[in-house]
């Protein structure tokens, strides 16, 4: 009996729990990003003034409660010597977020080898994949358009995980919902090969 | 219970928030409360118990606790960890010989489970000395790779030049702000 009441417990207050892993090139808005989807998706919360972010060295941790399941962000440092930490996180995340400065046409190659050195870790084989071409509040900024056949050049690395690339301002909140929603249904879809963690 | 008397507490008025600054003996970490206080180099002696100060930053008030260092007096730190809203960590990132010590310290601290919820700041100190470790280095050596449920942020910093720890009390009291 008292099984039966404890697992009709559990079963009331378990909440599947997913690791998102934020990744990106230094400066692409890694962190705004977050803090715009935690209080996007937290009741009450008031947010860090975006404006006082500095670069990350180190890490960020987020959870956002929504639609019966847990997201647990990792948003990592991603300076060049902080890039070597990455993939100590690869084997326990269920997505990946990899974020853009659509402004920053110079650095956009560097990006892009970037990105693919990650998606060729063999820890991230079929890790849904949201790519994020931030910073869309920025005028003269490269439009998704533009930004995602750079990022698709080598769309046999990317296989045949869940892929989408999504305009986003962090700055505004643009694409921020759609995005994480994305996320939700593609790690849900996901769940076969990288079942989440139970939290009762 | 004490969750319930800490939320009227945050009703009633800005609580001071309760900073401890932890590290190995000679790490630095009186002379970095006495930057932060009175913007000085002071000189300073191995602690042997604690220095305790109150410091303004940017309209935040905290009070800071240095607790010594040495080995002998490390066991007596979880006497102060209860209601600790932050802890700066602080390695002399000259001293590569004891980094191994100062990892185990740290990982033995951040499993107290009333430190759970305390942020976390590294302070990758003695910068100035030349062949000292990078921050990554730093990371690296201290294992925080494995930390995956708490905030922290590393920051560079050279405490006699005064060097770096604006930018690191910048972002800890940003981050102690939203989190209030």
């Amino acid at each position: 009996m008292y099984h039966l009441v404890t697992g009709f417990y559990q079963m009331l207050t378990k909440r599947d729990e997913y690791n998102i892993l934020i990744l990106g090139l230094d400066d692409a808005g890694k962190s705004t990003f977050l803090e715009t989807a935690k209080t996007k998706f937290t009741k009450g919360y008031k947010g860090m003034n975006l404006k006082s972010i500095t670069s990350t060295v180190g890490l960020n941790i987020g959870q956002i409660d929504f639609s019966g399941l847990t997201f647990n962000f990792w948003d990592l440092g991603g300076q060049k010597e902080l890039q070597s930490l990455w993939d100590k996180y690869y084997d326990e995340s269920h997505g990946v977020i990899y974020v853009i400065d659509s402004n920053d046409r110079e650095r956009m190659s560097e990006s892009k080898e970037l990105f693919d050195k990650m998606i060729k870790n063999e820890f991230l084989t079929g890790v849904p994949l949201l790519i994020l071409a931030n910073k869309q509040d920025i005028i003269d900024c490269m439009g998704v358009r533009e930004i995602k056949p750079v990022f698709q050049q080598h769309g046999h690395l990317i296989g045949r995980r869940d892929c989408l690339t999504i305009p986003t301002s962090g700055l505004t909140g643009e694409g921020v919902d759609e995005a994480i929603n994305w996320l939700k249904d593609a790690v849900k879809r996901n769940s076969i090969l990288r079942p989440p963690k139970i939290k009762s | 219970m004490g969750g319930l008397i800490s939320y009227f507490r945050g009703l009633l008025g800005s609580r001071e928030m309760r900073i401890l600054i932890l590290g190995l003996d000679g790490a630095g970490k009186t002379t970095i409360l006495y930057r932060l206080q009175v913007g000085e180099v002071v000189t300073t002696i191995p602690t042997i118990g604690f220095n305790v100060e109150q410091v303004t930053y940017k309209n935040l008030k905290f009070q800071v606790w240095d607790l010594g260092g040495q080995t002998s007096i490390r066991p007596y730190w979880r006497c102060y960890y209860s209601n600790t809203d932050a802890i700066i960590y602080v390695v002399d990132s000259a001293d590569k010989d004891r980094v191994g010590i100062s990892k185990d310290e740290l990982l033995y601290m951040l499993r107290e489970e009333e430190l759970s919820t305390a942020v976390l700041l590294v302070l990758a100190n003695k910068q100035d000395i030349e062949g000292c470790l990078s921050v990554a280095e730093v990371h690296q050596a201290l294992g925080l790779d494995a930390l995956k449920n708490r905030t922290f942020q590393i920051f560079k910093t050279s405490a006699t030049k005064g060097e770096g720890l604006d930018d690191a009390m910048n972002w800890l009291s940003n981050v102690l702000q939203s989190k209030k």
